[in-house]
Formats: C-alpha cells, sequence, structure tokens
C-alpha cells in the first residue's frame, strides 16, 4: 500500500506538467473562486482546449491508441485529471462525450463509426449529449416513447427528450428510441448517433433551479437517420444503453472525491471564515466543516480503492454507484458547511461582495442527487447488484410495451 | 499509487478470521453480561501472537504495522472479541523506549491497560477491569503503576471498562504529553478498525435475514424501506474502510498525516457502527429486541465504543482544526 507515484507515474506526472505549462497560453483557466465555465459564453475558447490537450496527448488518455486514445492507464488518466484540476482547466466542453458516449461507441460502433467519430470527439471536433431521457421516463428509461421507424436506408425519429445537458453545443448524441413498441419494454429499443444539426432537431433551453442553463429539451420531428448510424443491433438498445449508464457513474463518481468541488477550495474558505464567527457559532461551524471533510475523504480514499482495483485490471462495476452516492452526500455537506460558513450571507443569493460561489454550489447540489442515477434508484441497484437482495415485484417487465402501461 | 493490501496482509486476515470465529463470538458476549469470561481472552491472544504484533522484535514482538494489526483487529471486533487491541497497540507506542516491558506486553506475562483522564481516579479505559499493570499521562509524565481497579455495571461486558486510581507509580519518561497522543491516535485507529469488522457483520447479518424473512408474500430485502436502510449500512462501512486503512497506513509511513486521518477514521467509525447496529436490530423486528438475539451485542458495542477514546464531536473538532490548519495540504 502506498500512495506516492511510482517512478513511472512521477515521470508521467512530470511530463503532464511540463505539457500544461507548455500550452498554459491557450488554455481556459479558472479564476479563483470559479468553479466552471459557461459553454454557452465560451464555447469556442472551450473547444480550442479540449482540442490542445487532445493534439499534446492529454484526453483519452486510457482509450486505445486504436480508437484515437493514448492506450495508456486509469492511474495516468486519474494523473492528467488531478494535473488539470491542479493547473486551473475547466471540466472539458466534451465531458459527456468522453465519460459516456466515446466509450458506448468504443463498445457498440461498428468499424466505420469509430473512426469517423472517436478522434474527432477527443479533439470536441464534435461535441456529444446523452439523448436518454424523456418527460415520461428518467429513471424508468426504458419506457421511452420515442420512436424509430424504418424506412428504406433510414430511419424515422419523432418524439422527444429532456435535460439533456450539453444539447444546445452539441455536434452529435446517442439517441435512445422504441423501434418495437410490441416486444416487452427492455427489448424493443435501439441506440442511434444522432446529428444535432439534422433538420427536424429542435433544441430549446430549460433553466434549472440556480437560474443557469446547462440542459435542454430536444424536440425530433421526422428526423432521419442513416441506418449506418445505428449503434448496435435493432432490438440491442438496452444492451447499448447500460454501457452508456455504468460509464456515467463511474464518470460522476468512481473517482471518488466530492464530485467536482474540491476539499481544499472548501478548506481554504472554512480558513478565512471561521475566525469571523463568534466563538459560541465557531464550535458549531467546526463540526460541520470536521463532518464535512470526514465525508470528503472516505469519498475521496474509496475512490482510489476503486482506482486501484480498475488498474489491476478489475471491471467497473456497481460499486461505482457507491461512489456516486457517497460523493453526492459529501458534496452535499460540503456545500451546506461553505453556505453557512457566510454567517448573515448565507440567506442572501450572494454575499455583499458579490460572491455567490457558495450560494450556487448549494443550488446544484440536488442536480446530482438526479442526474446520472437518482440517490434512491442507485440504492437499488447497490441493494440488488451489490448486497444480493431481492429485487421488487414488476408488473411491466414481460409484457409487450404497447399492451403495457399506455 | 496502491490502495490496497497486499497478499500478506490477506493471508493475516485470513488466519485472524479463522483464530477469532474459533474463539471468541457474539454468545460469548452474551454471556459475558452474566458473568461469563471475555473470549478468547488475554491468554489465547498473546498465545497466536496478537499482543505482540506492533512490538519491535527486538522486546519479543513481531515488528509489524499498524496495518498489519488493523487487519486483524477487524476480524476480531466481527465476532466482538475481546480484550481489545486497542491496548497493545497503544501501549506498544507508549513501550517503545522500555523494551523489558514491551517483552511483557507482548508475551503476555503482564496485563497491561492504558488509562484515559487522570491517574487519581481515571475515565473507564478499555481492558482495565482484569488488568494489574497501568500506563498513565500524569501531568506530563507518562508512569506506570498498580492501581485500584472500580468497574462499572457493564453496558458491553466485552470492553473490560473500569475506573482505575494509581496506588503506585514510576515515570518511564518525562514531556511524553506527544508520545501520549501519538499512542492515543494509534488506539483510535485500532478501534475504528475493530468498529469496521462489527459493522461489517451488522450488515452481513442483516442482508442475510432480509433475504429470507418474508412478509406480506415477499421477501422483506424486496422493501425498498429495508433495502436502503441496508445499503445505507454498506455504503458507510466502505467509506469506514477506507479511512481505516488509509490511517492504519499512515501511522507508519508517513506519520505526519495520522492526528487527521485517525480522527477521521474514529469520527466515522462511531456514526457507521451505530447506524449498522441499529439497521440491524430494526430489520430484525422483534426478534432482534430480544436477549436472545446478537443483534443487541453488536449494539452494545458500537453504544460504548462511540464514546470511547474520544466521542464523534471531539474527532470531527480536531479533523477541522487539522484541516484549517493545513493537515490536507493546499
Ligand atoms: C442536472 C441534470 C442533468 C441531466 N442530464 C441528462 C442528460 O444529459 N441526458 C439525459 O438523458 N438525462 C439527463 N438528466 C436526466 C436524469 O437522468 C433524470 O432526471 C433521472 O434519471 C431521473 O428521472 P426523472 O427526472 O424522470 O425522475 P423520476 O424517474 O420520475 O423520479 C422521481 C422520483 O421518484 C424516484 N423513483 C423513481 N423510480 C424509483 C424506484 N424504482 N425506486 C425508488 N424511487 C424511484 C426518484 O428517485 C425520484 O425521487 C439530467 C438530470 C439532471 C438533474
Amino acid at each position: 500500500m502506498d500512495f506516492d507515484d511510482s517512478p513511472d507515474e512521477a515521470a508521467y506526472r512530470a511530463r503532464v506538467r511540463e505539457l500544461l505549462e507548455r500550452h498554459a497560453s491557450e488554455l481556459v483557466r479558472l479564476r479563483p473562486g470559479q468553479e466552471a465555465v459557461d459553454p454557452r459564453t465560451s464555447e469556442a475558447e472551450l473547444r480550442r482546449t479540449q482540442r490542445v490537450l487532445a493534439d499534446a496527448g492529454l484526453v483519452g488518455v486510457a482509450w486505445p491508441a486504436e480508437f484515437g486514445g493514448q492506450g495508456g492507464t486509469l492511474m495516468q488518466q486519474a494523473i492528467v485529471s488531478q494535473e488539470l484540476a491542479r493547473a486551473g482547466v475547466p471540466a472539458l466542453i466534451n465531458h459527456i462525450g468522453i465519460g459516456m458516449c466515446g466509450p458506448t461507441v468504443i463498445a457498440h460502433g461498428s468499424q466505420d463509426q469509430r473512426e469517423r467519430y472517436l478522434t474527432r470527439l477527443l479533439r470536441a471536433d464534435d461535441v456529444w449529449c446523452q439523448l436518454f431521457s424523456e418527460p415520461a421516463s428518467g429513471s424508468d428509461l426504458a419506457a421511452l416513447r420515442t420512436t424509430a421507424v424504418r424506412d428504406g436506408d433510414d430511419w424515422v425519429v419523432n418524439g422527444q427528450k429532456v435535460w439533456t445537458t450539453l444539447a444546445h453545443v452539441a455536434d452529435l448524441g446517442i439517441l435512445l428510441t422504441r423501434t418495437d413498441p410490441d416486444r416487452p419494454k427492455h427489448a424493443g429499443l435501439t441506440m442511434f448517433v444522432v446529428d444535432m444539426h439534422a433538420p427536424g432537431v429542435t433544441v430549446r433551453p430549460l433553466r434549472q433551479m440556480g437560474g443557469q442553463s446547462d440542459f435542454n429539451e430536444v424536440f425530433f420531428d421526422d428526423v432521419r437517420i442513416p441506418d449506418s448510424e445505428r449503434l448496435g443491433e435493432p432490438g440491442e438498445g438496452w444492451r447499448v444503453a447500460l454501457t452508456t449508464l455504468m460509464n456515467e457513474r463511474v464518470a460522476i463518481g468512481g473517482a471518488g472525491g466530492t464530485i467536482g468541488l474540491p476539499v481544499e477550495a472548501f478548506v481554504q474558505h472554512a480558513r478565512e471564515r471561521l475566525p469571523g464567527l463568534d466563538p459560541e457559532r465557531q464550535v458549531l461551524a467546526r463540526q460541520a466543516v470536521g463532518r464535512a471533510v470526514v465525508a470528503a475523504l472516505g469519498a475521496r480514499y474509496s475512490g482510489y480503492r476503486r482506482l486501484t482495483a480498475l488498474s489491476q485490471g478489475g471491471l467497473p462495476g456497481p460499486e461505482a454507484s457507491a461512489g456516486k452516492l457517497a460523493g453526492t452526500e459529501a458534496a452535499r455537506l460540503v456545500a451546506d458547511a461553505g453556505v453557512r460558513l457566510l454567517g448573515d450571507d448565507a440567506v442572501y443569493a450572494a454575499t455583499g461582495e458579490g460572491d455567490d460561489r457558495w450560494q450556487r454550489t448549494q443550488s446544484w447540489i440536488p442536480g446530482i442527487a438526479i442526474a446520472g442515477g437518482t440517490d434512491q434508484v442507485l440504492r437499488n441497484i447497490i441493494g440488488e447488484r451489490v448486497l444480493g437482495l431481492p429485487p421488487e415485484p414488476r408488473s411491466d417487465k414481460t409484457v409487450p410495451f404497447s399492451g403495457g402501461r399506455r | 499509487m496502491n490502495f490496497d493490501l497486499d497478499d500478506d496482509q490477506r493471508d493475516i486476515a485470513a488466519g485472524a478470521r479463522d483464530f477469532f470465529r474459533g474463539s471468541a463470538s457474539p454468545a460469548a458476549a452474551r454471556a459475558g453480561l452474566e458473568g461469563g469470561r471475555p473470549e478468547p481472552g488475554r491468554a489465547a491472544l498473546s498465545d497466536i501472537g496478537f499482543l505482540g504484533i506492533t512490538v519491535p522484535e527486538s522486546a519479543g514482538g513481531a515488528g509489524r504495522t499498524l496495518l498489519d494489526l488493523a487487519v486483524v483487529a477487524e476480524q476480531g471486533g466481527a465476532v466482538l472479541a475481546a480484550p481489545s487491541l486497542v491496548t497493545p497497540a497503544r501501549a506498544a507506542v507508549l513501550l517503545a523506549g522500555e523494551p523489558e516491558l514491551a517483552a511483557g506486553l507482548a508475551d503476555g506475562s503482564t496485563s497491561f491497560a492504558v488509562l484515559d483522564g487522570s491517574p487519581d481516579g481515571s475515565a473507564p479505559s478499555v481492558d482495565a477491569a482484569d488488568a494489574t499493570t497501568f500506563l498513565a499521562l500524569d501531568g506530563e509524565d507518562l508512569v506506570v503503576g498498580a492501581g485500584e481497579v472500580v468497574p462499572g455495571r457493564p453496558l458491553d461486558a466485552t470492553r473490560g471498562l473500569a475506573s482505575v486510581r494509581l496506588t503506585s507509580r514510576r515515570v518511564l519518561a518525562t514531556g511524553a504529553g506527544e508520545l501520549w497522543a501519538r499512542a492515543r491516535q494509534v488506539g483510535a485507529v485500532v478501534m475504528a478498525a475493530e468498529d469496521l469488522g462489527g459493522a461489517d457483520r451488522c450488515v452481513q447479518l442483516g442482508v442475510a435475514y432480509a433475504q429470507e424473512r418474508e412478509a406480506f408474500g415477499r421477501r422483506i430485502g424486496s422493501y425498498q424501506a429495508v433495502k436502503h436502510l441496508l445499503v445505507d449500512a454498506w455504503v458507510g462501512v466502505e467509506q469506514l474502510r477506507s479511512l481505516v486503512w488509509w490511517a492504519a497506513w499512515a501511522a507508519d509511513a508517513n506519520p505526519g498525516e495520522l492526528p487527521l486521518a485517525a480522527a477521521a477514521a474514529k469520527a466515522c467509525a462511531a456514526a457507521v457502527y451505530e447506524q449498522a447496529a441499529g439497521t440491524l436490530v430494526q430489520v430484525h423486528g422483534g426478534i432482534g429486541f430480544t436477549w436472545e438475539h446478537d443483534a443487541h451485542l453488536f449494539w452494545r458495542r458500537a453504544k460504548v465504543d462511540r464514546l470511547l477514546l474520544g466521542d464523534e464531536a471531539e474527532h470531527l473538532d480536531a479533523v477541522a482544526r487539522l484541516a484549517v490548519a493545513g493537515a490536507l495540504g493546499t
């Protein structure tokens, strides 16, 4: 057991640092106190940043070289992520493409699709989105209603997707559709790659509870998709989607930590704010800070354990769901303590000086407990797949979708 | 980076599991509440070498790391073994400069306990009830001596708690405050490891029952209200395991991190074990509330351990202070 870089890892880290320094002027950087850069306002800079990083070999580090990756290890990927965070580079604009869509294309795409898409994905020449959820099917994804009907060499798609992160900047998406309503709901699905600029695709922004607009609703009106854009066989869409969902949980929670909230920044905030509180409140605030730090450390070190297991050849399993659950809880505690440390300003949307970082963070937490599998759905997965508890009775698994609940 | 046990440690764990399963049990913990002897007892622990795991080889111990000891302690915790490995771990730190005393610790010829609080009337201290030789902090002096032992009526008989007033004392070291603090941190890590074993066992027992017990025509584990209780307890156990391993590793490999890691592990252990033991009782319904069922023995251990060697609030405060002072790095 050790937490130091091996000689190889240390050499790799040094090279990554050197590359980041060499390209520093070409990369978007977060200002102090800023945790994200909005693709709505900075799309071009964010695309350029990812392209520069990709050309330097710092994107898709653990992807096989034949798919445009570096053929490196997961440990190297983790090192790059750490160094990007350290250098203040914001999340890559194509994080959904890299984390979910790309691995799905690698696993289920044709050779032609892999060649056409993967290198462009890594360079953010194409930004990708994930078109799964619909107004009537989120957790119960297999109940989705968007249809694709075969017409010659094409499929014709009609329906609506919702909560689609990045659809407003995306060029491509992976789209889960129903192609056979007469089969049971999991059996009648098919996955496609869809061109977001195709005629009949309409993207409308949705506004989140915190006021920002990171996700959208997407309408499909007689959108034609060539059969060559199918991912996997007709009727195999559920199996393809499971690849995406598993990668999603690994991408969100698998690495451990507090899901994008750096605990060091929180501790720095506590360092600045604690002395200003009156002594009795300090005692209480330290309890909240301590609890948040313990949760964050638990999530971090559990992430190290998963990373170790994966780098020794383990496969990402349902345990990643535990990482997302624990990371969400840690993020909630960090955000809550962060706001409370503001004292009277905690009841406003920003401090008197206009700093709204902790309030924004607070209003973002409910979303992470929903996105990529709600807390409840993840508990079901862990209960059934890790602990081996019996599933709930399900009345809808075997009946034809069309004769089921519609 | 490599955050996993090595093969050697896995072997140690397997051996310890066999030993403890054969020599201790919740049934023995129950009997202890009615006057029975703690199992496996000091003699058996010294015979198998568990009292000297971290004692240097030159003093008759195994000279191994705290992580090795924590791996063993987890297995003891799973069956509510007594006495605790907290005392040998803590005493081994305090006796680093006293090879003869350390030899007595390792070979079991001296029954040590480490006292918390004042030597003139200590706080309830682990395994003091049947000890004969006590280590205590007297001002800034580390002292050893005999004492008058006053046990209370046990809530958890496996912890051997008693208050002690020293009746003799010999100074082993002056200016020993830091050494004492480190020994207490090491003790906290080992207790967290025992709690990890107990909490993990609670989840296993709860899951097993939820897989077979039926209500309203279904197995109760299929109800989310039951399932999610067990999942939350399991997630807690996994976080605790990570913190315990990290803290135990830090004790030898990166001592500067030990204060933060030990406090985090102990705070986490207090909450996780209580949650897991409470869940175990709840999932069992009425049978879980009976004297004959094992659930309350884990519950008792959890209720007691959460307050020993600093409660959750004390350790959360320490984590906050240490983090703000820079213990996480920047
Ligand atoms: C910030 C954000 C970004 C997102 N980005 C994307 C995206 O890019 N692409 C995409 O396709 N989707 C995206 N989503 C959608 C997300 O996947 C769904 O919101 C989520 O799966 C929940 O589905 P739902 O909203 O329909 O809620 P529902 O499934 O209707 O759930 C409502 C409530 O019921 C509970 N519930 C449902 N089923 C069960 C069950 N079996 N057991 C217990 N409780 C249950 C849920 O936990 C929840 O509390 C995003 C969501 C958010 C918040």
